[in-house]
């Protein structure tokens, strides 16, 4: 009889699951999500759009923040160039969707590069500096290359079809966006299952040590911060897709610690844990609303003078408290619950 | 040549606010190993704090910065007992990441107590024009370039003559031996918050009094950066030199090149570094390439 | 039973569509959609505009509606950002309702809201930023009132040019790196060509620069003495700071942003008598009996947070109410469009110069009036009255 859980070879060791339940649930979320249409508004669709955007968002800089132990402060920059390649593709160079949202994907890749070749040779907190730079300097091209980017006056999306279909419309869009995050979210749960993915944690938990199993530090740090900004960037040309108009205005800085927030909300590290971030911080401000609307009309006053400063602070206290009382975030609490109930009524 | 002359006038006077940020940046990264990218709003935050003292009572600017500093170095002291002593022996990545919440938090904060209008902060200095040669000065500009230099040597004796500067360096220089000598390291953490604190309020003051006061300030912070890594991450009077040196660079660049360039002059500036000398002109040469 | 609950709710669903005519408009009442900045450094624009909507609703109201029906404000804040603006605008039309969309934000905001309104034939009236690219090409649902900062500088400099320095002025202009200093920069490129001006020094800032010390310099040794200034509040402050320090005589043309208080608290110290054209009255027997009126139905605490924004927002709403009373009980967006074009001559008893949307661009307002400022008393005087230019 089996007493416990037991992994009898290596194949189960790096498996996505062994776990028939968590297959039945996540299949059964897949489904929630493919019918959500048929009961959600437009707006609850629009919502839940963005929502699945800031979870390619999040993983991307989970892969490099929380895999690998590297702080970027300015994803907004990639996030910038991932929506003006498409944008820019789709309505100068009347690029079909099919290709402009991999090389929204791409240039943002390569373009990671110039920032990460003079920064992560170094050892310590260069690259969170650097990106910063790199967000103002990219917010300034975009501004000044006028004949490329129109500068400041935006660029609007035609609308954009995907295999005949309309992807502006709320519902092909939501489709669209849905496939996209399940193949970024395959894509990185495969990639943690290789070598990549066990040489990214290795440099995280003890970068010495993984230099001496054999992984070159520079390499492996570079082609981390190259596939966040690949995927950084593919969020960006989703949420042109959405908003249908870019504008430097659209990426501050803030989008950047937003991003933060949300993947040590959901527990840095974790694939589920910054799925599950995205989706609670990008439900918070109606969480807020909410909360303010239930206790009378003084309080609602504040809150519409100062919702996004109130906004703000949430975000700030969700990074403090998390990292100091629950630093494996909410996927952390959630196994600890698991944990709890598996063991009753001999729960440590 | 009158042109570079103002032109270089200038360049200190902004030099002189991004050194003295930096300073205070560089402290903490000095004796904690993390910058601090809540600096930016503790500088915002001060300088809000003596508008209102100015508001309340009518005091001179010596005055002025006497009062506002001890309350800086208490709001600093407090800041670090609420968010960074609990996060102690974690690691500087996780300490990084709380001073950017409580950057945001602070930024939400300041503009609920003080709302978001940029207010006009004379902070007890006259507005007459002072010449010096051909160059003219507003006093607030000449008091800025002459705090930054009485900070310099006020860090230096600190650093060098004083049993807490010493202790300072000690832990700058390695934590567990330090903390084995009898040095508390948390007392040391606290002192260099503290004093960051008040070297925010100082800088805080000035740049108000120069460019106005508004909930944008922060953002001098991360515009001072250049300067921090230019002078060495952990060199107090690199970053002094090193703010000066970029001010005068970021606004040669703007009056010979124009095109916005003065934004953005300052992160190019960066990025070279890194590349050439990425431990600063000042910086200690531990900077490990991996 | 689920299978039952869920054929219950796709009949609703689809049932939905059939049963409503135009959504937000019940037998008592009309719902208009407002996306404001009401949070963040430029929320006192926001506050404002709100602050209009909700007098001109009150008094609407107080004298018995449109046809019977009461209109209701649903206000969003975007905290200008564009994409909130977006999400905000999709809120109000999917969740709230509305009918019509009267405040709109900034300029880049307002643009990014456009696919939307489009898409809903939102009747959408925009006063806070009469931007080119808003109604060019001109959608069908969107009217604008107001000049534009072309308008504006090109007025200007047309005075200065006039009246202020007729011998050997230099000209030069200083604007924000966005859409907006590219429209002030317009407006001076236009009365420079017009007028062969001597053309000092162009330059560009960013948006939220502090430290002007090299630009003016750069002025300086341009020989400029005729200024356009694009800097906004503490820019603008900042600028002619600067510009006082080098003891430069200038004569300044401002963006009409700086007529109001909080700007020129901060730009009396440098002591330059700006001028500026805006497209709304400033201080005049209009804005007294406006501001009477407005402590009616406002606390203390919002007739303080009036300004020019307020008036606009104000004059948008009306004016929309007009067309939506002509369309009678049957209320549709499609019949308040075609009765929004049909304006003509709307008396907005001095605010602004008369409304008229019978025009191609759909655009209205445009006359501008030009005033100086007292940067002692910290009052404007009215130097032309609106004409349009």
């Amino acid at each position: 009889m089996r007493t416990g859980h037991f992994k009898e070879s290596y194949g189960e060791l790096v498996a996505l699951t062994d776990s028939s339940v968590t297959r039945a649930w996540v299949g059964l979320l897949v489904v929630a999500l493919l019918l959500l249409p048929l009961v959600a508004g437009n707006y609850g669709l629009s919502l839940a759009t963005a929502a699945m955007i800031t979870v390619v968002g999040a993983v991307g800089l989970n892969l490099l923040t929380g895999m690998t132990g590297l702080i970027s402060v300015g994803q907004s920059g990639f996030l910038a160039i991932g929506a003006y390649t498409n944008a820019l593709l789709l309505a100068d160079y009347k690029w079909p969707l099919l290709a402009s949202l991999p090389a929204s994907g791409i240039v943002a890749g390569v373009l990671s590069l110039l920032v990460g070749v003079p920064s992560l040779r170094l050892k310590g907190l260069y690259l969170a500096i650097t990106t910063l730079a790199f967000a103002f300097i990219v917010n300034h091209v975009i501004l000044y290359a006028e004949g490329l980017t129109h500068g400041p006056n935006g660029v609007f999306l035609p609308n954009a079809s995907l295999l005949g279909i309309d992807v502006s419309r709320d519902r092909p869009l939501y489709f669209l966006v849905l496939a996209v995050t399940i193949l970024v979210v395959l894509a990185v749960l495969n990639i943690k299952r290789t070598r990549i993915g066990r040489a990214f944690l290795a440099i995280r938990d003890h970068d010495i040590a993984a230099r001496v199993m054999g992984v070159d530090l520079v390499r492996y740090k570079l082609l981390a911060f190259v596939i966040s900004s690949f995927l950084v960037g593919i969020a960006g040309a989703l949420l042109s897709l959405q908003i249908r108009f870019v504008n430097v205005d659209v990426f501050g800085l803030i989008l950047s610690i937003e991003a933060l927030a949300v993947i040590i909300l959901g527990g840095l590290g974790s694939t589920a844990g910054a799925i599950l971030g995205a989706v609670f911080l990008s439900m918070l401000p109606e969480l807020i609303r909410i909360a303010f609307s239930t206790f009378g009309s003084t309080q609602s006053v504040t809150y519409t003078t100062y919702v996004y400063e109130i906004r703000g602070i949430a975000y700030g206290v969700v990074i403090v408290v998390f990292l100091r009382f629950k630093p494996d975030g909410l996927i952390g609490l959630w196994r600890d619950v698991r944990r709890y109930w598996t063991n009753w009524p001999l729960a440590y | 040549m009158d042109f570079l002359l103002l032109l270089i006038s200038a360049g200190l006077v902004s030099g002189a606010a991004y050194g003295m940020i930096a300073m205070g940046f560089a402290l903490i990264y000095k004796a904690t190993g993390v910058v601090n990218f809540a600096q930016g709003e503790l500088v915002m935050l001060t300088a809000y704090v003596a508008f209102s003292i100015a508001g309340a009572v009518d005091l001179g600017f010596w005055s002025l910065l006497a009062v506002t500093v001890p309350i800086a170095m208490a709001i600093g002291l407090t800041l670090e007992r609420i968010f960074i002593r609990p996060m102690l022996g974690e690691p500087a990545f996780a300490i990084v990441m709380v001073t950017i919440g409580l950057a945001v938090i602070l930024r939400g904060v300041t503009i609920m107590i003080w709302g978001p209008d940029p207010l006009d902060f004379a902070a007890g200095l006259s507005r007459e024009v002072i010449t010096l040669g051909p160059i003219p000065f507003y006093p607030a500009q000449l008091y800025a370039i002459g705090c930054l230099a009485i900070l310099v040597g006020l860090a230096y004796g600190f650093l060098r003559y004083t049993r807490v500067g010493i202790a300072m360096r000690a832990v700058a220089a390695n934590e567990t031996a330090a903390l084995l000598m009898g040095v508390s390291v948390k007392r040391i953490h606290a002192v260099a918050w503290s004093l960051s604190s008040a070297i925010a309020a100082v800088a805080g003051i000035l740049f108000a009094a120069n460019f106005k006061l508004g909930p944008d300030m922060w953002f001098q912070g991360l515009r001072s950066f250049p300067a921090l890594i230019l002078g060495g991450l952990d060199s107090l009077i690199g970053a002094a030199i090193g703010g000066l040196i970029i001010g005068v660079v970021e606004t040669l660049a703007q009056g010979y090149l124009g095109q916005g360039l003065r934004e953005i002059a300052g992160f190019v500036v960066i990025v070279v570094i890194l590349m050439v000398r990425p431990y600063g002109l000042f910086g200690a040469r531990d900077i490990e390439r991996v | 039973m689920r299978k039952i609950a869920a054929a219950g709710f796709a009949a609703c669903l689809f049932a939905g569509p059939v049963l409503a005519a135009d959504p937000g408009v019940t037998d008592t009442e009309i719902k208009i959609g407002d996306v404001n900045i009401l949070t963040g450094p430029a929320s006192f624009i926001g506050r404002a505009v709100s602050i209009g909507s909700k007098i001109a609703a009150a008094e609407i109201n107080a004298a018995g509606g449109i046809n019977g029906r009461k209109i209701v404000i649903a206000t969003e804040d975007d905290g200008y950002v564009p994409s909130r603006s977006f999400q905000a605008l999709k809120k109000l039309v999917e969740s709230d309702g509305i009918f019509a969309l009267s405040g709109t934000s900034g300029s880049a905001n307002i643009l990014a809201m456009l696919p939307l309104i489009e898409e809903n034939k939102l009747p959408t009236v925009v006063t806070t930023t009469p931007n080119e690219l808003v109604y060019t090409p001109v959608r069908p649902s969107v009217f604008t009132i107001g000049a534009t900062y072309q308008d504006s500088f090109y007025a200007q400099v047309k005075y200065i040019h006039e009246n202020v320095r007729q011998q050997n002025a230099v000209y030069g202009v200083i604007r924000q790196d966005d859409e907006f200093g590219a429209a002030v920069e317009g407006g001076y490129d236009k009365a420079v060509k017009e007028f062969k001006l001597k053309d000092g020094l162009r330059l560009r800032f960013k948006r939220g620069q502090t430290n002007f010390s090299a630009e003016v310099l750069q002025l300086r040794a341009a020989g400029v003495n005729a200024l356009v200034n694009g800097g906004i509040i503490a820019g603008a402050a900042n600028i002619l700071s600067e510009a006082r320090k080098l003891n430069m005589d200038l004569a300044v043309a401002s963006v009409w942003s700086e007529d109001m208080p909080p700007s020129v608290k901060l730009s009396q110290p440098a002591g330059y008598p700006y001028i500026l054209a805006d497209y709304v009255a400033l201080n005049d027997a209009a804005t007294d009996t406006y501001v009477e009126k407005a402590k009616k139905y406002l606390s203390a605490d919002e007739v303080g947070g009036i300004n020019r924004y307020s008036y606009l927002s104000y004059v948008g709403l009306k004016v929309m109410a007009k067309a939506m009373e002509a369309c009678g009980k049957e209320l549709t967006r499609a019949c308040t469009v075609s009765e929004l074009r049909k304006i003509k001559n709307f008396d907005t008893s001095g605010l602004t110069a008369p409304i008229s949307f019978d025009n191609e661009q759909q655009l209205s307002g445009r006359e501008l009036k030009i005033y100086q400022l007292d940067p002692k008393a910290g009052t404007f005087k009215a130097l032309v009255d609106f004409k349009r230019y």
